[in-house]
């Protein structure tokens, strides 16, 4: 084959022939194979690249180019490279049209392999010599600013010798530029530009070139699909001002200067450039501007309105503060500024009437003491003797609530920064005043008091325990208020952990006196809640669990109160772990006491409910026991109370509360008698509660069984026992088995499992039919609702994540092809949509509005009270998620809106129409509003004289808002 | 450059906890009246005309300064402006009529009066609010009702 390129007539071709540039892959194959010499491909191209015509030394130009763009980039030897270098620096002289090329060229030239760094020397002069960088095009641009950033990342150390002229050259092709793009590439290779190569006596002038930019003014135009917004140019321009510490003068005076500028923006972003400058700025440059940099920071601070620029005032005066305090011991500037923010703090602290005002000017000094260990020293040093001072001459009570708690966080900061030793004789003080605080009478100055105390507590002296104790227990006892009992426990709690010993004589054998506990009934309650809190420390756990538990197997009257106490306590895994309660459990025996003491009562026919708390903390504590304490208790257990079943139905609520919070894999021979009796009791049982905790048991079986052997027999049992009862047929059943398909639907869709389909169908047979639709309404109400006390992951169960959703699709595919339903019939099945609806996450309401929308509609005619209340809070939910459907049917929803706004049986039912028509208002357009505006302003003038306050609430809003619809004036967009 | 405020620098006040909703609020058969706390609730939220501040924030209404008859179906404001020369007490006055009027029943008859010896001009401000037919012809003109709006507006969010 004898290809063009290997002859001279190639350059005729090039002048002649745009289709030869489609055959540059060929070429490069020739070239690989070693058919053709580079060389000779230069000379066979002579003629097209020494044309005198200019247009055809461009073709030349851009057809050499592209070869070199596509050659293997380690082919060319170190000769060829230098002699194409040359010859490219060469044509950089030429004609203005072909500069283009060449640049391009040349950016292909350095990523050779073999391309010597020597070479960019003589480029980059001649470049910056004869290309005027600012007349280029954009693109011709950003390629000389790649070929800049391309030599800095090859040889950096080569470019640092480069000299004054090179960043000369640098600096005259980069000023003027004004594409964002372009500018987007400049700042963010710049910093590395400038922190990198030494600019020498060009120091001011390349901060001119970049500070000019600042700060920020543009306004991508709208058509633009992948704008530069003004917030990227920002926050790419801050590190090029401050890249290197030189910079620091001239951009503190910028930066001062644009602070005090009227322009919000301008300020936001030279907070943003101070914070970003102390990172590479040295102490020094900021110290003859402190006092101004603070007046400036202090304005902003004490901005009113402006959260986002009072928040960069925090952040770059934090940063700051953490920049100039590695001063603290050679220079006296430091200190100086902390004291001034201290001192003008102090002063706007005794001016504030607000809380606002308070607060601004305290979280002012704690971003200061939160920059540094330093400044932390100096501001709590100064400041908790002022605060202590503050308290007792200010006499408004919120203020010095709110001075208590600045306390507290001035702790907590210095406790950060590891500061309190250094700070002891100060911090020392902070507990002498919570409990000034705490004698008070009033029930917000003693929680503020307790609060902070239990957050300083490391530095209480024990020399006021007596006296704070004192305080405590007399809440403990007498106080009324449930915030107040439950933080002054909490105090106690805290107390106790740090001594022990003092609380152990104080109140376990002062106040509380254990051994006398039950001669004094006045608070007891209190008291064995307080002593069930203390029980989870370590120290305090023997000889209160065993006193209790005393009290459980010997005195009869006060034995409830201690199991209900206990029951609360146990249950709260914040006080007690895992491991704490089967230490109990196995060095006390409480399970065993428990039951006992259950017995026992149960056959002295005790009142249920302090049963209840009795079968609570057998269930809480047996979900705590590892799997072989459980089984343990278990074979101890169930023959007994089985045998009693027998007799008395009671006895399985026990049983139950044995079985319920067993971890998954246990399982024991008695498994399937409880699960008969189970069965037997969720049917037959005349006693509703008993009914109920035997479907809940059934259903945490169902839920727990592993697959396989065990869950086969357990779900054939269930299938066995339902089919011989069918045969019986008798009618008071059906409201039972439907009500234990629910609970069986709602044990398996809990752990996944796809059986959940057929049970659901039986629920649907049930939906549909007159006589016992409201039943399975209720059925799929108790599949969706969620209780702390079965089923749950305490209690061992599975629960698969997303099962409220699944039970929504699959819903929606059942009821798809039903249609004409009785009236009763339609009410249960837009009751039970109600209940789906109601629990289904807001993200299926949004993706499935469509479906959704014409249910809720048509609900919004029944009356039925609970399918309202629900209906209309998501028909709100739906319309604050601007969904088209609604827009489109407004006609509709208005008038039923306003008819049940006078609904007389619910009042919230009201208050949710009447929010509905103000999120209308609010939400959809103006065009599709004004029609009804007028009906709308009457038909809601008489829920403004509702009797309930709560509706009228409701109906100004939507009344209000109403008015300005198309109003001049109004706030909306459309 | 917009005209300056007259007052600059007003003094900021606490504002009032959100009304607690007590069990007869919740109980569907007890009628609540209207009281001075309810109507305050109405006009606290309203915007000053020149600072981004309610008029509770500036203690311009105060629900002491509230007075409602049920029985006789008469609502009485008295309303302070921040200092005795200001020149927006009429639209401040005019802004808590107008919100009255969207959000009491008909059945209240509303007077806004300055408070006694809060304002320089205080007879003339009275008489100008207490005019029907001016307050009707000031809401034709819309440079005004947009203002009232958009001081009106905020109240809504809270």
């Amino acid at each position: 084959m004898n290809s063009i390129w290997l002859h001279p007539e190639l350059s005729d071709e090039i002048m002649k022939d745009e289709e030869i540039f489609n055959r540059t892959p060929s070429i490069i194959l020739d070239i690989v194979a070693q058919k053709l010499d580079i060389t000779k491909l230069v000379e066979n191209m002579g003629k097209v690249l020494t044309n005198s015509e200019a247009t055809n030394r461009l073709k030349g130009m851009r057809f050499f180019t592209k070869i070199l763009k596509e050659m293997p980039k380690n082919y060319l030897t170190e000769i060829q490279v230098n002699f194409i270098s040359k010859f490219y620096i060469d044509r950089l002289k030429d004609h203005h049209s072909i500069i283009p090329a060449v640049l391009d060229g040349y950016s292909a030239i350095i990523e050779m392999v073999n391309y010597k760094m020597e070479n960019c020397g003589e480029f980059l002069v001649a470049l910056f010599r004869e290309v005027s960088c600012q007349s280029q095009v954009r693109q011709d641009r950003y390629n000389i600013y790649l070929i800049i950033k391309t030599l800095m990342e090859k040889n950096l150390d080569y470019m640092k010798n480069l000299g004054p002229d090179f960043v000369y050259g640098v600096i005259s092709a980069i000023e003027g530029e004004r594409d964002p793009r372009n500018l987007m590439f400049l700042f963010n290779f710049l910093p590395h530009f400038i922190s990198n190569i030494p600019l020498g006596h060009l120091n001011d002038e390349m901060f001119d070139v970049v500070s000019c930019y600042y700060p920020i003014d543009f306004y991508p135009s709208s058509d633009d699909p992948a704008a530069v917004t003004r917030q990227d140019l920002a926050k790419a321009l801050a590190p090029c001002l401050c890249a290197t510490p030189s910079f620091g003068e001239q951009c503190l005076i910028l930066l001062i200067e644009k602070l005090d500028s009227s322009l919000r923006l301008a300020k936001i972003d030279s907070l943003h450039l101070l914070r970003e400058t102390c990172a590479t700025f040295k102490p020094e440059s900021y110290a003859p501007f402190l006092k101004t940099l603070w007046a400036s920071i202090h304005r902003e601070l004490t901005n009113k309105s402006d959260d986002e620029l009072r928040m960069a005032a925090h952040e770059a005066l934090s940063s700051l503060v953490k920049n100039i305090s590695v001063t603290v011991n050679t220079d006296q500037a430091f200190e100086n500024f902390v004291k001034g923010i201290i001192i003008s703090m102090q002063t706007a602290i005794a001016e504030a009437t607000t809380l606002a005002q308070f607060t601004q000017a305290t979280r002012v000094l704690l971003t200061t003491a939160n920059a540094s260990k330093e400044s932390c020293i100096i501001v709590t040093n100064s400041m908790i003797p002022a605060t202590i001072a503050y308290y007792s001459f200010n006499n408004t009570p919120k203020l010095q609530h709110a001075a208590i708690e600045f306390l507290g966080d001035m702790y907590d900061i210095a406790k950060y920064w590891k500061a309190t030793q250094e700070l002891a004789s100060q911090l020392d003080e902070i507990p002498q005043l919570c409990l000034t605080a705490v004698s008070q009478t009033s029930k917000e100055f003693q929680i503020a008091g307790l609060k902070t105390l239990i957050r300083v507590l490391p530095v209480l002296k024990s020399d006021l325990i007596v006296p704070f104790v004192e305080v405590l227990i007399h809440n403990v006892k007498h106080a009324q208020d449930n915030d107040l009992l439950s933080v002054s426990v909490e105090a106690v709690h805290a107390i106790a952990m740090k001594y022990p010993e003092e609380i152990m004589s104080l109140v376990l054998k002062g106040k509380c006196d254990l051994e006398h506990l039950t001669e004094d009934k006045v608070g007891l309650d209190k008291r064995l809640n307080l002593l069930c809190n203390l029980a989870s420390i370590d120290e305090f756990t023997k000889i209160i669990v065993e006193e209790m538990l005393t009290i459980i197997t010997k005195n009869k009257d006060d034995a409830d109160k201690v199991v209900k106490a206990l029951s609360a306590s146990i249950s709260n895994t914040s006080l007690y772990s895992q491991e704490k309660v089967t230490q109990i459990e196995s060095d006390y025996g409480l399970v065993d006491s428990v039951i006992i003491w259950l017995l026992k009562e149960i056959a002295d026919t005790t009142a249920p409910e302090s049963l209840a708390h009795g079968y609570s903390l057998v269930a809480t504590t047996i979900s705590n026991l590892p799997e072989a304490k459980q089984i343990a208790i278990l074979d101890k257990h169930t023959q007994n109370i089985l045998e009693r079943c027998k007799e008395d139905e009671v006895y399985f609520l026990m049983l139950e509360s044995l079985y319920n919070s067993l971890h998954q894999s246990v399982h024991n021979s008695s498994f399937h008698e409880v699960m008969m009796l189970a069965l037997n009791l969720s049917l037959r049982s005349e006693q509703e509660i008993i009914r109920s905790t035997a479907c809940i048991l059934i259903a945490h079986f169902l839920n727990k069984a592993e697959y396989g052997a065990k869950f086969e027999v357990l779900y054939e049992t269930l299938k066995t026992y339902l089919s011989s009862c069918n045969k019986e047929n008798i009618d008071s059943m059906c409201v039972r088995l439907i009500s234990l398909y629910g609970w069986i639907t709602k044990a398996l869709i809990l752990r996944g499992s796809d059986m959940f389909l057929f049970w659901l169908q039986k629920i649907m047979v049930a939906l549909l039919n007159p006589e016992c639709c409201s039943e399975g309404a209720k059925a799929i109400k108790l599949i969706l609702s969620y209780s702390p006390d079965c089923l749950t992951d305490k209690q061992h169960c599975r629960i698969s994540l997303l099962y409220r959703q699944r039970m929504f699709q699959t819903f929606a595919q059942l009821t798809e092809k039903l249609s004409n339903m009785d009236k009763r019939v339609k009410e249960a099945y837009l009751l039970s949509w109600a209940y789906i609806l109601e629990k289904a996450p807001k993200s299926v309401l949004n993706s499935e509005a469509f479906k959704i929308a014409p249910l809720v509609i048509e609900s919004l005619e029944h009356d039925h009270q609970d399918l309202l209340l629900v209906m209309v809070d998501i028909l709100c939910h739906i319309i604050q998620s601007n969904q088209v459907v609604i827009a489109g049917s407004l006609q509709t929803i208005l008038p039923r809106l306003v008819k049940l706004s006078t609904y007389v049986k619910s009042m919230d039912v009201r208050i949710k129409s009447l929010q509905c028509l103000y999120e209308i208002a609010n939400v959809y357009s103006t065009t599709l509003l004004l029609p009804h505006k007028q009906d709308m302003l009457l038909d809601l003038a008489p829920s403004l004289d509702d009797k309930k306050r709560l509706v009228r609430n409701m109906a100004v809003r939507a009344r209000t808002r109403w008015y300005l619809i198309g109003a001049p004036g109004e706030a909306k967009e459309n | 450059m917009a005209k300056v405020a007259d007052n600059i620098n007003p003094l900021i006040y606490e504002k009032r906890s959100e009304r607690e909703v007590t069990s007869t609020d919740r109980d569907e058969d007890v009628a609540d009246d209207f009281d001075e706390r309810e109507i305050f609730d109405m006009i606290r939220n309203i915007n000053d005309p020149e600072h981004p501040l309610t008029l509770e924030d500036l203690r311009v209404v105060e629900e002491g300064n509230i007075i409602i008859n049920n029985k006789e179906n008469s609502v009485h404001v008295r309303f302070t402006p921040t200092i005795p020369h200001c020149s927006m007490a009429t639209l401040i006055g005019l802004s808590i009529r107008v919100q009255l009027l969207r959000a009491l029943p008909s059945r209240f008859k509303v007077t806004v009066t300055v408070s006694e010896g809060s304002h320089a001009s205080e007879h003339a401000v009275n008489k100008q609010l207490a005019d029907k037919e001016r307050v009707a012809a000031a809401l034709e003109n819309n440079n005004l009702v947009q203002i009232i709006n958009q001081c009106i507006s905020t109240a809504l969010a809270g």
